[in-house]
């Protein structure tokens, strides 16, 4: 009896031992690579407002089209419930007006709140903790230079267990390691400047890297690509067939700066949301070293692998105004609904009529056999405002029924990407409710 | 400013470079024969031809364009197909209300410049991105053949048979 109790007794013993050293915070201030978009020397407001966009804030902490920024209110759609972001303005009441540098630095680093309570990581501080104690501040220092809102928080509607923060603990244990950015001194500057806007600021891992069955990040699969809220993040190792090994460095600057790379694709969804939002902001020096990062991600195929045909004979076998190429035991109503709602803009051969940017051939969204992204399209629609004329792609899901957009994906599917696909009437059912 | 190639006339144009050519033929140059419908490129009443191509102005930023041509409804009447479209639409009498047709004539225009004799599937490619509220689907089918033919497809109206023939 005596001897089970030292048993247990030495169990939990280790199991705390376990959990406080797996929970340690990284204490260390941590230095940032040079930035060209923030360089030491300017002033910190400048310098924390280049970082809060090239971190993304804006993306979950303003609703679109609410001219409330950073007053939180987002819904996050999980498997296990809705989050709500916060409001991040310096408003006393509602937002963070009162947290002390130590509070944000804790948040931001660590995923714990000023009141102690643990943060779920919708909120990615499991990137953020990347970041140096002087960016961080830089962030803070931005936004309480803005307008203090006062709007209260939303409550989240999440179910039990997940709605326990001091759960969190555990999971932090498991998938979380708070540490700073290390620069790796036998790769380039720009490659240590690339690394950091691409994990600490950016959060690309956020949606690229895939996720486990306790949803933590697979380091070990970095940016191999994932699902996430319906919409597919592509694979962007340097993976030349699946990834984006094979685009060169303007493809890759391009669709970072515009949205939009020739042959490559154009982006919707969140990734259209990034480019809009950050990405776009940052420093032609900056998107240079991004590019020189990602092209050194080691090589993955990632899950349900994409193989471009960017010469789909069904699309070469077409003119700018007139099919050809469609086999006999075509989708007629897919080739139907194409006809009278989508050619006008796309056209035959997928070069896109008005905009580039409506070009489909060589896409990653036809190519994808279950048409993931491109369901989502056609359901919600497209916009990505950056540089030059705003693009937007009208919604469909108010006038097609779930037979009819399956039918058109498939059709897209077959006609731009040589493939036959797989979107049934159910996925898109699945899909509008996803959304 | 903004030098833009309209029916054959060159216009200087002090616009933003996203204004869809639309707003530009309409309200800055004053050619109001192209129509607004839907103003999302899902409607057709917007159609003019840049090089010979049919495309939606209504999406179409001004700036894109560069030195390509403009054709408009206004001028269409000038190239052949052009002409034997507005033509057998006459004869035919496919107009009811008129307001989709500019577009429905810049379409079918620019089908039958590429396809001379086109079948009733080239058609539908063409032209179903052309939306008539009216319904004068049969009377446009029947009067691009008539165009591109020379045959009469369906009973033709007063306003062109010869005289003395029985309506």
């Amino acid at each position: 009896m005596k001897r089970l109790l030292v048993i247990v007794i030495i169990v939990v013993l280790l199991g705390v031992g376990a959990y406080v050293y797996l929970n340690r915070a990284d204490t260390s201030d941590g230095t940032a690579p040079a930035l060209a978009g923030a360089p030491a020397s300017a002033e910190v407001l400048a310098r924390g407002e280049y970082l809060t966009k090239a971190a993304d804030c804006t993306a979950c902490h303003t609703v679109p089209g609410s001219h409330k920024p950073f007053a939180g209110g987002v819904a996050f759609k999980l498997p296990f419930g809705t989050i709500y972001s916060s409001n991040i303005t310096a408003d006393e009441a509602n937002g963070i007006g009162s947290w002390s540098d130590d509070d944000f630095v804790r948040a931001l680093r660590q995923g714990v709140r000023k009141d102690g309570q643990h943060l779920y990581p919708a909120f990615p501080y499991t990137s953020y903790t990347q970041l140096s104690r002087s960016d961080a501040l830089a962030i803070k220092a931005y936004l309480f230079s803005l307008p203090k809102i006062s709007q209260p928080n939303k409550t989240n509607d999440l179910s039990f267990p997940y709605n326990q923060r001091w759960a969190m603990g555990f999971w932090n244990a498991a998938f979380f390691k708070s540490e700073r950015f290390q620069p790796d001194p036998a790769q380039s500057p720009q490659w240590n400047s690339g690394k950091y806007v691409a994990i600490a600021l950016e959060h690309c891992g956020e949606c690229h890297t895939p996720r486990n069955l306790g949803f933590g990040l697979e380091h070990g699969n970095a940016l191999a690509g994932e699902e996430l809220q319906g919409w597919r993040a592509y694979n962007i190792t340097s993976d030349k067939v699946h990834g984006i090994g094979a685009w060169s460095d303007s493809d890759l600057i391009s669709y970072l700066a515009t949205g939009h790379a020739d042959g490559r694709g154009t982006a919707a969804g969140p990734m259209a949301e990034a480019v809009e939002n950050s990405l776009r902001f940052l420093n032609p020096s900056d998107t240079a070293a991004l590019v020189t990062y990602l092209r050194s991600v080691p090589a993955r195929a990632g899950k349900d692998p994409i193989t471009i045909d960017a010469q789909a004979a069904p699309a070469l076998a077409s003119n700018n105004a007139a099919p050809g190429g469609d086999s006999v035991d075509t989708n007629h109503a897919g080739l139907k609904l194409f006809e009278g709602a989508c050619a006008s803009c796309h056209q035959w051969n997928g070069k896109g009529q008005q905009t580039p940017y409506a070009s489909l051939l060589g896409t990653r969204g036809v190519n994808d056999v279950r048409g993931t992204n491109v369901t989502q399209i056609l359901l919600h629609g497209s916009n990505l405002h950056a540089e030059g004329p705003s693009i937007f792609m009208p919604e469909f899901g108010d006038a097609y029924s779930n037979t009819e957009i399956a039918a058109l994906a498939n059709y897209v599917i077959a006609h731009f990407g040589n493939k036959q696909g797989t979107v049934t009437p159910d996925d898109v059912a699945a899909r509008r409710k996803q959304f | 400013m903004l030098s833009l190639s309209v029916n054959g006339q060159s216009h200087s144009v002090d616009v933003p470079d996203d204004m869809p050519l639309l707003w530009v033929l309409r309200d800055v140059i004053g050619l109001t024969g192209t129509k607004f419908g839907c103003g999302i490129a899902q409607c057709g009443a917007c159609t003019v031809h840049l090089d010979g191509q049919p495309v939606r102005s209504c999406v179409l930023p001004v700036g894109a364009i560069g030195n390509r041509a403009v054709t408009t409804i206004e001028a269409i009447g000038n190239t052949p197909s052009g002409q034997k479209i507005q033509q057998a639409w006459l004869d035919v009498d496919v107009v009811q209300c008129g307001y989709c047709q500019s577009g429905q004539i810049m379409s079918a225009a620019a089908l039958l410049q590429r396809t001379p004799n086109p079948s009733d599937a080239d058609i539908d490619a063409a032209m179903s991105g052309n939306i008539c509220r009216c319904g004068t689907y049969v009377r446009i089918r029947a009067a691009i053949k008539q165009a591109a033919t020379g045959k009469q497809e369906i009973l033709q109206t007063l306003v062109s048979a010869p005289e003395g023939t029985a309506p």
